[in-house]
């Protein structure tokens, strides 16, 4: 995207937000104009908002979700039962089973789903982690609540063959969650439902 | 559902046709033109709306008629109000270009009477049994060919089938992908068997699948096979990469057992066959990053008086062969659907004697709707010119003549 019509500034911006997710070459000049045209604080407020996600926000050394303190504020509540682990596929899932309110348990985020043809594995999720969190002791329920989609099944058919030799109780979520579909975009009532439905799962 | 026909097809952007809005009688329809003008792809269009998916091709973008776009995103659209003896259907797919971040992206949509549907639900709405000349290559060419020949006549009766092919794909690719990583990187291989619970879950149910209709087909074809070359028996041997009915090496090697159908040993016993296989085969496996057993490795061969037509058979012989094939579909679908299939005919008859173009018109007589496209009408007995719609094919336009 190089142009001698455009400062450097606005075309490295342009270049930054073509580089996420969803986001095309069209789109990306059209949010660098709308910033550059009279939303100087939003700017603003977006360097900062950027600059503490990098500078204050790093991954809990317990369960990975985001947090600005390590442990979490989660996992270091004692008021939480720490019998039961959630394992969840993105920190946005943690965030909408919290939204209903009926969990009390602790998580684990994985940071991801297998899916071998996009080249992610075992080895890149946080899967040893919850390994050696499960072998420490004092866990008795893991519940799988990995998104409802093909990826999410096979990571959960994938964590129960390595954790039920480990002795504890592993649910999946109950049926109800629209099929195909992420955690992060179903509603509190449905996924009340989905936890309170949670069975065992068979290897 | 009643006896079935197309009542009306239209096209936009699909190959060689600009837009068309065509109306069929329940009857023979002869669509008459050159080479080239669009006659073929009228019958692949009519097929796509059956199988969900061309039988010309597996890519998708060659059915959009590039030249006829006049900006906005390119889209394709065939449909067809599809008459049955109490009702009637629209059914239609759609094939749109959309700018995605990685690039172009082709969505697919399908509709049946405007409600979006999957793939599979397409099955049981629309049969059809397709000749085409260059069928004859099915004999002696690529296994591949004849898989996705046969998986293209059961995906028109069976959702399940549908659903179960889609499901092996997906597990097929992504073990593919993991073997390869196990073999570059390293890694746990139990990532592996939720992969292989599912394969040998659908790899299963397509093999019987794919057994049963092959038994269906074997019978029917050998009757009209000698009825049509004077009395040589025909066979198609199914043989499958790995047979779960025989799950020993050298129970393989034998030719199929058809009687095992009736009594199948229990599923649980099957897919346990099924994954001990996976794991004696694990370190092969991974050495060649790909898997090695299951339906996509199945070979199925024509066999004519105890010779294989695909290495041994003449161009005439293997002709004969797929002639009784393709009237075996016909029978095979009216037993299923309990309804006569469409039939879409290109360019067959040119290359049967006078005694088989006979034969296939008396077949015509037995369904409700039949279409073919031929260079010469001549071809055709004047009593059955008469009663046909005559169609001319030119440049994507048809008129009536
Ligand atoms: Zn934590």
């Amino acid at each position: 995207m190089e142009s001698i019509a455009l400062p450097a500034s606005v075309t490295e911006l342009m270049e930054a937000l073509s580089e996420l997710p969803g986001i095309g070459p069209k789109t990306a000049s059209r949010l660098a104009f709308y910033l550059l045209r009279g939303h100087a604080e939003l700017a603003l407020k977006l360097a900062d908002a950027l600059h503490d996600l990098v500078e204050k926000t790093r991954f809990c050394s317990v369960c990975y979700n985001v947090t600005e303190e390590d442990p979490c504020p989660i996992c270091s509540d004692e008021g939480r039962d720490h019998k039961t682990l959630c394992v969840v596929e993105e920190p946005l899932d943690l965030l909408a089973i919290e939204r209903t309110g009926q969990y009390n348990g602790l998580y684990h985020v994985l940071h991801g789903a297998l899916a071998p043809l996009d080249g992610i594995f075992a080895e890149d999720l946080r899967i040893k982690e919850l390994e050696a969190r499960v072998r420490a002791g004092g866990i008795e329920e893991i519940i799988l609540a990995t998104n409802p989609t093909s990826e999410g099944d096979y990571t959960a058919s994938y964590l129960l063959t390595r954790l039920k030799p480990l002795g504890v109780r592993i649910t999946r979520l109950g049926r109800g969650l629209p099929i195909g579909g992420d955690l992060e975009y179903a509603d509190a009532m449905t996924l009340t439902r989905a936890l309170e439905g949670r069975r065992e799962m068979e290897g | 559902m009643g006896p079935m026909y197309v009542q009306t097809l239209s096209l936009r952007h699909f190959r060689t046709y600009a837009r068309l809005e065509l109306e069929l009688p329940p009857a023979p329809v002869l669509l008459l033109g050159e080479n080239a003008q669009g006659k073929t792809s009228l019958l692949e269009a009519i097929a796509y709306l059956a199988m969900g998916r061309s039988p010309l091709t597996t890519t998708e973008r060659h059915l959009i008629n590039w030249s006829a776009v006049e900006g906005g995103a390119p889209f394709a659209v065939v449909s067809a109000d599809v008459a049955y003896r109490e009702r009637r259907e629209r059914i239609e797919i759609a094939l749109q270009q959309t700018p995605t971040a990685g690039g172009e992206r082709l969505g697919k949509r399908i509709r049946i009477n405007g409600h979006p549907v999957r793939r599979a639900d397409l099955a049981g709405h629309l049969n059809v049994v397709l000749f085409l000349p260059e069928d004859v290559r099915l004999v002696g060419g690529p296994p591949a060919d004849r898989r996705r020949h046969l998986d293209d006549l059961l995906s028109q009766v069976s959702a399940e089938y549908v659903r179960a092919l889609s499901r092996y794909r997906t597990a097929l690719s992504r073990r593919n992908a993991l073997l390869k990583h196990l073999r570059d990187e390293g890694g746990d291989t139990a990532q592996l068997l939720p992969l292989e619970t599912a394969l040998a879950e659908a790899g299963l149910f397509i093999s019987l699948q794919r057994r049963a209709c092959l038994h269906h087909l074997t019978r029917l074809a050998d009757e009209y096979h000698r009825r049509i070359t004077g009395g040589a028996w025909l066979r198609l041997h199914y043989r499958p990469s790995f047979d779960p009915l025989r799950p020993t090496e050298e129970a393989a090697r034998q030719p199929p057992l058809f009687e095992a159908l009736e009594d199948p040993p229990p599923r649980e016993a099957l897919l346990a066959a099924y994954r001990q296989r996976f794991e004696a085969m694990r370190t092969q496996e991974v050495t060649r990053g790909v898997t090695l057993i299951g339906p996509h490795r199945d070979e199925i061969r024509f066999i004519a008086e105890a010779v294989d037509l695909g290495t041994f058979g003449s161009r005439g012989q293997q002709r004969s062969a797929v002639l009784a094939l393709h009237i075996a579909e016909l029978a095979w679908l009216r037993e299923m659907t309990g309804e006569a299939p469409l039939l879409l005919l290109d360019e067959v008859l040119a290359e049967l004697d006078v005694a088989r173009r006979h034969r296939l018109l008396d077949l015509i007589g037995s369904v409700e709707q039949t279409i073919l496209a031929t260079t010469d009408a001549e071809m055709f007995p004047a009593a059955f010119r008469r009663q046909a719609l005559r169609l001319r094919v030119e440049g994507g336009i048809i008129t009536p003549l």
